[in-house]
């Protein structure tokens, strides 16, 4: 076991959407470049089988429905590791050949890998392109990869900020806005009480840092050819979010406790720490794993560098893609298309915990004043989907980002740990990382 | 391993005087040896299937690189060159040598001590003892990492509580100058009482009568383990090493638990193994990986047969 701290997230939500959806997956028409492709409603009349790997919450009662609707088609639901665990195994069957399912559930960060070493169909050439308008940009974005479209985004995770409303009210602290106010924060709660801290930053999690340099108009990661990329570690974006956590680590004003242990858990829990800024498939885990602080916790923006802004990133969240080697790629198009893109299924994936990634979900008022209740009954679908809204465009991850995000805690990790600078750290990274690329064949360039 | 023979033992049919009937004895060897052969074929087959060729294609693959943009292409010893060169495995080679010139001797001396000390009959309940010490070994080692873990960890932890609650400063036993003598901790309190049952095996065979012998001759409890019990368990104590020393390079589980508790102290390349297994599965290199594997078992089977060697030459010299 590699990985055992969870890295798809999800939120308890319970959403209806009111808006007609009434595309139906006869739109995934037949207008792709290369070469004819045959129609997927047709395929979803012809008795067939497919797999699904996927370690999203209750999928097999959104299955249930697509099965009733499309009786002739049997979807065998697989649950084959989560994240990295699933990934080795989905590179090794369908290298082989065999064994691989049809669908499989794959993070946008590990997406590229993917898609570049053309272990995915192209789903531009299934009529894809036309989707796009339904899905939230950023969920978009992360979707298309060098021209061509390798995913249909099953959920996202755009940053919010959850902090523990008893905890900052205790200490007269108003909930930050920019990071400036963050810090300020941050120090009197420290002062107050040198026990307790305003948040913990995660050494081994090369995804919050991502994000934090995400919003920060850092693009450190660019594919610029088939065979090129470029690795920038210390672009103005980075070298705003370094300085500041540096700042943060030396006047010991955040922990640097590892995430989703037992100590960081009881620490979440006991309000040690003031909040988490993280994506907005929180309020579920919150709710499960710590279920004694339900209604202490409330969400509101991720923290702006300059006052009045209003710009997010993302964090986490996954695409179902079609695998190559899958003998059925109509059906299992039209089967991805009908669980993420239609109204039918993906208010049932919200209702099953995901956050959403369709446009119409995103403005449904049912949706958006939906009451949760670990925070406190707050309406807080407004502020994610708010977020959702304001992501920053541009960010690309590496066509080797599961390896790259391996080493993070090699590299950075050592920083936070150390409380030592962590553009030092982040050098260390772009080192590792344009070896790595070097190995692989790419040329790398720093800029 | 050869089950090792007891000293003045006769040592194979080599020294044995020539043959009385050479003629019929040569041809019961020959019938013997087809059947024997056909006996073996199982055992062969399994060999072949499950050591032999996973290992071939182990080293099949090292030969190669496969890369993102390129494809595969053989590169005949680039991988060797490299892994030799890297300095990262070679952090993690010193790292498990520091662990097993440190744990291995301390966790013999102390399943030796426990072995003795039931064996003495001077304990009450040693059943008790025994079967007390051995359970730890029972416990999977995911399941005693994480125990452990929990036990060492710096902000609730048990060893922090007790020591707050004493008003003594613990030090942080995942940091990064405590986690390896941690995980020697784990990995002692896993295997002290299999050590011991090998080394209480091997004095359980020892004859009554060289007990008995000693008592005439006027020899103490002290004198019988220093000059009875000790020399008859060296064939004993060298497999417990080898073993140990196997084990001490193979080192895995707990370091890979204890990454989860603290990422930046135990990296990827903590231990040669934990290095190995995230260049195949992190970073889809292996090839390279197979290389890695390649030279730590050569490297492990050097220091076993190092060992072995150095012990048995003591052997002899008695």
């Amino acid at each position: 076991m590699a990985h055992p701290r969870p890295i798809h997230r999800r939120t308890l939500l319970s959403a209806f959407s009111a808006a007609a959806l009434t595309l139906a997956v006869t739109a995934c028409g037949n207008d792709g470049e290369s070469g004819p492709k045959g129609d997927p409603a047709d395929a979803l009349d012809t008795p067939t089988t497919l797999t699904f790997w996927t370690w999203a919450p209750n999928v097999d009662k959104v299955v249930a429905r697509f099965e009733k609707k499309y009786p002739k088609i049997k979807v065998k639901v697989v649950n084959a590791g989560q994240s990295a665990a699933q990934y080795t195994k989905l590179q090794t069957a369908i290298k082989a050949g065999t064994g691989a399912p049809d669908v499989a559930q794959v993070e946008y960060f590990a997406l590229p890998e993917f898609a570049l070493t053309k272990r995915l169909v192209n789903l531009k050439d299934y009529g894809a392109a036309e989707l796009e308008p339904k899905f939230a940009a950023s969920a978009w974005s992360q979707v298309s990869i060098s021209g061509g479209i390798y995913g249909i985004p099953q959920d996202t995770g755009p940053m919010a900020m959850f902090y523990n409303a008893e905890v900052l009210r205790k200490f007269g602290i108003e909930p930050p806005r920019t990071w400036a106010e963050f810090e300020a924060a941050a120090d009197k709660l420290h002062r107050a009480d040198p026990d307790r801290y305003i948040t913990s930053i995660d050494p081994g999690d090369a995804g919050f840092l991502d994000s934090l340099l995400w919003q920060a108009g850092s693009r450190p990661f660019r594919q610029t050819s088939d065979s090129s990329v470029s690795v920038d570690l210390a672009d103005n974006g980075a070298q705003k979010v370094a300085e500041f956590w540096t700042r943060l680590l030396n006047k010991n004003l955040v922990d640097t406790a590892p995430g989703w242990t037992n100590e960081w858990w009881q620490a979440m829990s006991s309000g040690k720490y003031a909040m988490w800024i993280i994506g907005a498939w929180a309020p579920g885990n919150l709710a499960s794993t710590i279920p004694n602080t339900a209604g202490q916790w409330r969400a509101a923006p991720i923290p702006q560098w300059n006052a009045g802004d209003s710009v997010s990133a993302e964090n986490g969240g996954s695409a179902n893609v079609v695998t190559a080697t899958s003998k059925h790629k109509e059906a299992a198009v039209a089967f991805a298309t009908w669980l993420n893109a239609e109204a039918e299924g993906t208010r049932a994936l919200s209702e099953a915990g995901l956050f959403p990634a369709t446009t119409a979900l995103l403005t449904d008022p049912d949706f958006l004043d939906t009451p949760i209740e670990v925070l406190g009954g707050q309406k807080a679908n407004q502020v994610l989907a708010q977020s959702s809204e304001a992501v920053k465009t541009g960010w690309q991850f590496l066509p080797y980002q599961v390896y790259a995000n391996s080493v993070f805690k090699d590299t950075v990790g050592q920083s936070i740990g150390a409380r030592k600078p962590l553009a030092s750290g982040l050098q260390a990274w772009q080192e590792r990382i344009t070896e790595f690329g070097e190995q692989q064949g790419f040329s790398v360039s720093a800029s | 391993m050869r089950t090792p023979s007891p000293p003045g033992a006769p040592r194979g049919e080599g020294s044995a005087p020539p043959s009385r009937r050479p003629t019929s004895r040569r041809l019961a060897t020959g019938s013997q040896g087809r059947y024997g052969y056909l006996f073996l074929t199982p055992f062969v087959l399994a060999f072949l299937v499950g050591i032999v060729a996973p290992l071939l294609y182990a080293a099949y693959l090292s030969f190669f690189q496969e890369r993102m943009v390129g494809g595969t292409t053989f590169v005949g010893f680039d991988n060797y060159a490299r892994a030799l060169e890297d300095q990262l495995l070679r952090a993690g080679l010193w790292r498990v040598a520091l662990f097993l010139a440190i744990q291995v001797p301390l966790m013999l001396g102390l399943a030796l001590l426990a072995a003795l000390a039931i064996d003495s009959g001077l304990l009450r309940w040693a059943p008790l003892f025994r079967i007390g010490i051995f359970i730890p070994y029972a416990v999977p080692a995911v399941v005693a990492s994480l125990m452990w873990g929990y036990l060492y960890g710096d902000r609730f932890g048990l060893v922090r509580q007790i020591g707050d609650g004493l008003g003594v400063d613990t030090p942080n036993l995942l940091g990064s100058s405590w986690m390896l003598a941690s995980i020697g901790n784990v990995v002692t309190w896993e295997f002290v009482g299999y050590n011991m049952l090998i080394l209480y095996a091997a004095l359980r065979v020892i004859p009554e009568e060289l007990y008995e012998a000693a008592a005439i001759d006027g020899a103490g409890e002290f004198r019988k383990a220093w000059s009875i019990k000790l020399p008859a368990l060296r064939p004993a104590l060298l497999l417990a090493s080898v073993f140990s020393v196997i084990g001490s390079f193979q080192l895995f589980n707990e370091p890979n638990i204890m990454q989860s508790l603290a990422p930046n102290v135990v990296t990827t390349s903590y231990t040669p193994n934990m290095y190995a297994y995230n260049l195949a599965f992190n970073g889809q290199q292996f090839n390279y990986s197979a290389a890695v594997a390649v030279i730590l078992g050569l490297v492990t089977a050097v220091v076993a047969f190092a060992v072995q060697v150095s012990g048995s030459r003591k052997e002899h010299a008695q």
